[in-house]
């Protein structure tokens, strides 16, 4: 005998995940002594179960067939039946192999001990969900009743009361019950999360229970700056400053075109859009203010031109000492045109 | 068309017919058509076809223990099961005469 108890085992566990699309008694009909004759089928003759029988899938659409049983081929429902089959033993697997680590034999051991605790926070969440309602959006951690803490604590407790006294007959509820607890599990653990990153903002800014959006600033709704002299002409290019030096920025440069004209936007002077000032165009008299900075570099312009201005007679002399023999008809100061 | 086509139709008869005579467990059943020249009855089939005909009421089961190897579960006709072997059996009779003297008279040999 070359087939072991395992390999029978596998074989039988493959047919009925083929059939799984069938109902559980249906299957079970059909599969309750497979095991007992695949064992007659291994004593009897040599080599392994499925060089015998074929694969498992196989034996069971022969199965099904003969059986007269429904479904057959691979069609949609049995395929997402395998589907299911599939993903539920890997969570099984998952579920054993993370047992160990947390100290028990299946992880769904541990969480099963947890659920009492579920039900306690459940309890709360729906007190808190209520307090929500009832108090129109302003909650602590406390549930309150129409702002009562006192009416608050009572429905706490008849909450979690009845949220363990549900829990512990959850096995016993019918179809429609269980999926409304469920169903309602599902919304308070939204409520909570939503309520957590809700909460957890608060605390980040460090302004619980004040609402932390700005009060409309007088200046929000600023987008850029022109300042106009005494004769009415737009100043471009204009800076402003507060007492301390610091410069007042208000507005946005987000002019199209202008934007790279300046390195760092915000150090871009006012206005950053002069096309779009209000009051305009400048009386046809007015001087067209000069783009160019004109009050600053007029002092410091008159010492500058004299080395820049003075090369252009001298130059022929001082540029090219090196060039020697043409240059002599003008070349004086230069030591290599003499000798 | 093979004869797995034709198995199909009467293997529920075959199998009857098998138990007439002797209660049966599966792989006993299986190897008896096998021996009566049924060679391409499969598995499956055999075991499927068990499972139905048990479910239509047609067969009786009881387990026996067995000293080397797994319990096995004997198939046996009850007296809805002898019926239904009569009546298809007269079916299939009428059946194959047709067939036969249809192909007699196309003169094919047989």
């Amino acid at each position: 005998m070359t087939v072991t108890e395992q390999e029978i085992t596998d074989y039988v566990a493959r047919v009925r995940a083929a059939l799984a699309d069938l109902p559980p008694t249906r299957r079970d009909e059909l599969t309750e002594d497979l095991a007992d004759h695949l064992a007659e089928v291994a004593a009897e003759a040599d080599g392994t179960l499925v060089e015998r029988l074929g694969e498992p899938e196989t034996y069971a659409a022969e199965l099904r067939a003969a059986a007269g049983a429904p479904g057959g081929g691979r069609n949609l429902d049995q395929r997402v039946a395998t589907a299911v089959v599939r993903v539920r033993s890997r969570l099984r697997s998952i579920d054993t192999r993370l047992g160990p680590p947390l100290g028990y034999a299946t992880a769904s051991d541990f969480l099963r001990l947890l659920r009492p605790g579920w039900w306690v926070l459940r309890g709360y969440l729906a007190a808190m969900l209520v307090t929500v309602i009832s108090t129109g959006g302003s909650f602590g951690l406390l549930p309150r009743f129409g702002g009562e803490l006192l009416a608050g604590f009572i429905m706490l407790v008849g909450f979690v009361l009845a949220s363990i006294w549900i829990g512990r007959r959850s096995a016993q509820l019918t179809r429609w019950p269980r999926s409304a607890v469920q169903v309602g599990s599902g919304v308070l653990v939204v409520f909570a999360l939503s309520s957590l990153i809700q909460a957890e903002d608060r605390m980040r800014y460090g302004d619980y229970g004040i609402d932390p959006t700005s009060i409309n600033g007088p200046y929000d709704q600023v987008r850029d700056v022109f300042v106009y002299d005494s004769e009415g002409r737009l100043v471009e290019n204009a800076r402003l400053f507060d007492q301390n030096g610091d410069p007042i920025r208000l507005g946005y440069p987000d002019c199209e075109g202008r934007v790279d004209e300046y390195g760092n936007p915000l150090l871009r002077p006012y206005p950053y859009c002069p096309d779009l000032a209000p009051f305009g165009p400048r009386a046809p008299g007015a001087p067209m203010p000069v783009p160019t900075a004109t009050p600053m570099p007029a002092p410091t312009a008159t010492p500058m031109p004299t080395p820049t201005a003075m090369p252009e007679p001298t130059g022929t002399a001082t540029v090219e000492p090196t060039v020697g023999p043409t240059a002599t008809p003008t070349g004086t100061p230069t030591p290599t045109a003499t000798g | 068309m093979d004869t797995t086509q034709l198995l199909k139709g009467v293997l529920d008869l075959a199998v009857l017919a098998v138990l007439r005579e002797e209660d049966g467990y599966g792989y006993d059943i299986l190897r008896r058509l096998r021996e009566a020249g049924l060679e391409e009855v499969g598995d499956a089939s055999v075991y499927g076809t068990l499972r139905r005909l048990f479910a239509a009421g047609l067969l009786t089961t009881y387990v026996v223990p067995s000293e080397s190897g797994p319990h096995r579960k004997y198939y046996a006709l009850n007296a809805a099961g002898r019926d239904q072997l009569t009546r298809s059996g007269k079916l299939w009779r009428s059946f194959a005469t047709t067939m036969d003297s249809l192909l007699d008279d196309r003169g094919m040999a047989a």
